[in-house]
């Protein structure tokens, strides 16, 4: 009877915590997903977006992978608006290319603003990021002396503008990175939008040529985004590849030993080996001793 | 040594026949021989995937083995020449056993290598396409090098002992009449013909001692020239030989006990031998537990990054159990019997010459196998079996079947041939007689 009782209880609470448990779960917020929306300008050729999503987990921001986005330039209630879609990588970055459907857009307003919305996962509600730009390129040339000089520009209304006070890079593509083309890591545009620098790395490994590419960029700038603009400039020198093949290494094909090392080695085979003949030649003599 | 005539040394040294004992020995070996033999035989035809043998550990417990026969075979350059040069005469007794001991085991070492092998058939690959450079030709160049030199250790002083067993025909079968003839029928006890070989065996004992310590300091650059943790050392060298004169040492230990129990060979391999041999083992051992002591407390002391995996797998982790029982029963344990004269009589020395070549055989275990679990670059998406590696009854079967044949071997040799030297003994014992 007693043991009837208490299972009647354990069925009341068990009853009364279900419910509770479930809200619980439904009222569970779902974290917040933060996407960061970056333009980028290659060349003054090609135009691409890029998203990073982000969220906050166990105090520290994480990147977020497998998060569906689509872009949209303008706005993105309208179908005609949008660029591309794309699913964020392990970095929780996304990337899409300005494709030449959406140039009606593109061309309508020096002013572009641009949107991604996420699509909502078992994770993470919709969420929406946005990014505002204008219109900007960049230019760059070389004078005597090994001078790269680079120009800004940015459309108002329709005319390309010389922007003053903007920081710009000048440097040379090295080893997948950028190299400063001397000491001075920015150079901030004059009135006229130039900068100037001197380039000053000697010896430079280029092309077989000895081609270099320089390149101007100015990078997260909140008003014209990610600009970059390149040249090729033969102030590089050219290494020809010294190759060992047919050397004589440690590491070389066979018969291609070094020679001290087949000196040593053979003296000393040689060598043991003669005493090891010598001692079978005395075997026979004595075998012939043995005869006699 | 005791006063005894010629006649009964010739006699008490002869080859004997096998006793119950023996027989029961030699079908023993040969069953683990045939067992090794039938596992060889599943490699051969399914390929090496019967082995546990993957991507992280290719060398295993074939190499340790070939490892552990390369370090026991330098025992024969120790009694042989480095005590004969010494002017020591105590050991002659035991060159013998040393020196088959060497042959033996050399033998097998190069077997062994051959079964690591996934393509024996192309084994003639490493001769026609070998390269100079490589550690692995070298070693190829000294294994057959020290093997010949062995041989020819082995058969000069044989001679003389070949005429004797060719006169006693009574005691041979017809086949080992017909084989002593075929070896030392010219052999007539000639001073011209003593002369001669007296000669060839000092320049043999001279030319050994340095063809042994290139064939095993050869054998640690196999591992040292490769820039692993665990193995790149600059010590190697002198740590595998100093470790092999312990294995092999105690291995004549165990050898001595067996035949002098076995064939009644007390007046020729007294406690004295025991006595001096249990010092020279225990001064060995001491040597090896130093190179030990620089081996492991140095890098430890240091504890780089990639060395730590390595060294707590075998101070703490995976292997500890191993390395602490292979660091016990090869130095700490025998030094500590043999170190009292109580602990270098007959039978406690034995136990210690066992408890050497066991430890021994584990400590070329763990010098070979968690420094291939623990590469620099460890390869990506490795299935989880290929991170730790215990070897297949197959590999612990042909391993088994290469000890039990170089103990087969040394049990035939000693059937056929006297393993103590009868004319040594005779002129020893004449010399002592005249002093």
């Amino acid at each position: 009877m007693k043991k009837y009782k208490l299972f009647q209880l354990l069925f009341v609470v068990i009853i009364g915590l279900v419910p509770n448990l479930l809200m619980a779960q439904e009222a569970a917020e779902k974290p917040t997903l933060a996407l960061s929306l970056k333009y980028f300008n290659d060349n003054n050729k090609t135009h691409h977006l890029e998203v990073q999503a982000k969220s906050k987990i166990d105090g520290k921001f994480q990147m977020i992978a497998n998060v569906p986005v689509q872009f949209y330039i303008g706005t993105e209630t309208d179908k005609a608006n949008l660029i591309g879609k794309g699913v964020t990588n392990p970095k929780g970055i996304a990337t899409v290319i300005i494709p030449a459907t959406v140039k009606t857009q593109w061309l309508s307003t020096p002013n572009q603003t641009f949107i991604v919305v996420s699509t909502p996962t078992k994770m993470y509600e919709e969420t929406k990021g946005e990014l505002a730009i204008t219109k900007a390129k960049l230019q760059i040339d070389t004078a005597e002396g090994r001078i790269i000089n680079a120009k800004l520009l940015a459309l108002v209304d329709t005319t390309w503008t010389p922007i003053a006070g903007v920081d710009v890079i000048l440097g040379v593509k090295r080893l997948g990175g950028i190299l400063n083309a001397n000491e001075t890591p920015t150079y901030s545009t004059d009135s006229s939008g130039a900068v100037m620098a001197e380039f000053k790395r000697d010896s430079l490994p280029g092309d077989n040529k000895g081609n270099l590419i320089l390149t101007a960029s100015v990078i997260d700038n909140d008003v014209y985004g990610n600009l970059s603009v390149e040249m090729v400039a033969p102030w590089g020198k050219y290494y020809p590849f010294d190759s060992k093949f047919d050397e004589r290494t440690l590491f070389a094909r066979r018969g291609h030993s070094p020679l001290w090392l087949e000196i040593l080695a053979y003296a000393i085979i040689v060598g043991v080996w003669a005493i090891i003949i010598h001692l079978l030649l005395q075997l026979r003599k004595t075998i012939k001793l043995g005869v006699e | 040594m005791e006063k005894i005539a010629e006649q009964k040394i010739i006699d008490d040294l002869l080859p004997q026949k096998f006793g119950k004992q023996g027989v029961i020995w030699v079908i023993s070996l040969l069953a683990v021989c045939a067992l090794g033999a039938y596992a060889y035989f599943r490699q051969l035809y399914y390929g090496l995937e019967v082995t546990n043998l993957r991507d992280y550990v290719s060398w295993g417990i074939y190499i340790s083995n070939f490892v552990f026969f390369v370090a026991i075979s330098l025992v024969g350059s120790l009694i042989t020449a480095v005590l004969r040069l010494s002017d020591v005469h105590w050991s002659t007794p035991l060159t013998r056993i040393a020196e088959i001991i060497a042959v033996s085991a050399i033998a097998f070492a190069g077997l062994i290598i051959i079964v690591d092998m996934g393509r024996p058939d192309r084994f003639y690959n490493l001769f026609t396409h070998g390269r100079l450079q490589s550690p692995i030709v070298w070693d190829v160049i000294v294994i057959t090098t020290y093997l010949l030199i062995s041989l020819l250790l082995l058969y000069f002083p044989l001679l003389p002992d070949l005429k004797i067993m060719i006169k006693n025909k009574e005691r041979n079968g017809k086949y080992l009449q017909k084989l002593y003839e075929f070896l030392g029928s010219f052999w007539k006890d000639k001073p011209e013909q003593f002369k001669i070989t007296d000669k060839a065996i000092n320049i043999l004992s001279i030319t050994i001692i340095p063809v042994a310590f290139a064939i095993h300091t050869v054998t640690s650059w196999l591992f040292a020239t490769t820039y692993r943790p665990g193995w790149d050392s600059t010590n190697f060298g002198a740590y595998f030989i100093s470790g092999a004169f312990l294995v092999g040492s105690g291995a004549v230990l165990i050898a001595m006990y067996v035949f002098r129990t076995h064939y009644k060979l007390e007046k020729y391999i007294t406690n004295d031998h025991f006595d001096k041999m249990g010092k020279i083992v225990v001064l060995l051992a001491l040597i090896y537990l130093y190179f030990n002591v620089n081996e492991f407390l140095v890098p430890a002391f240091k504890m780089k990054k990639s060395e730590e995996h390595h060294l707590m797998g075998l101070f703490t982790g995976e292997f500890a159990l191993a390395f602490w029982f292979a660091i016990s029963t090869a130095m700490l344990i025998p030094i500590l019997i043999l170190i009292f004269k109580k602990g270098r009589t007959p039978k406690a020395a034995f136990v210690a010459g066992i408890l050497v070549v066991v430890g021994s055989w584990f400590k070329r275990y763990l010098i070979v196998t968690p420094t291939l679990l623990h590469p620099f670059l460890p390869m990506s998406d490795v299935p989880e079996n290929y991170k730790h590696y215990f070897p297949s009854w197959e590999e612990w079967a042909i391993a088994g079947g290469s000890l039990a044949g170089a103990l087969l071997v040394v049990t035939f040799f000693a059937r056929i041939f006297p393993i103590i030297p009868i004319h040594e003994t005779i002129t020893e014992t004449n010399e002592h007689e005249k002093v």
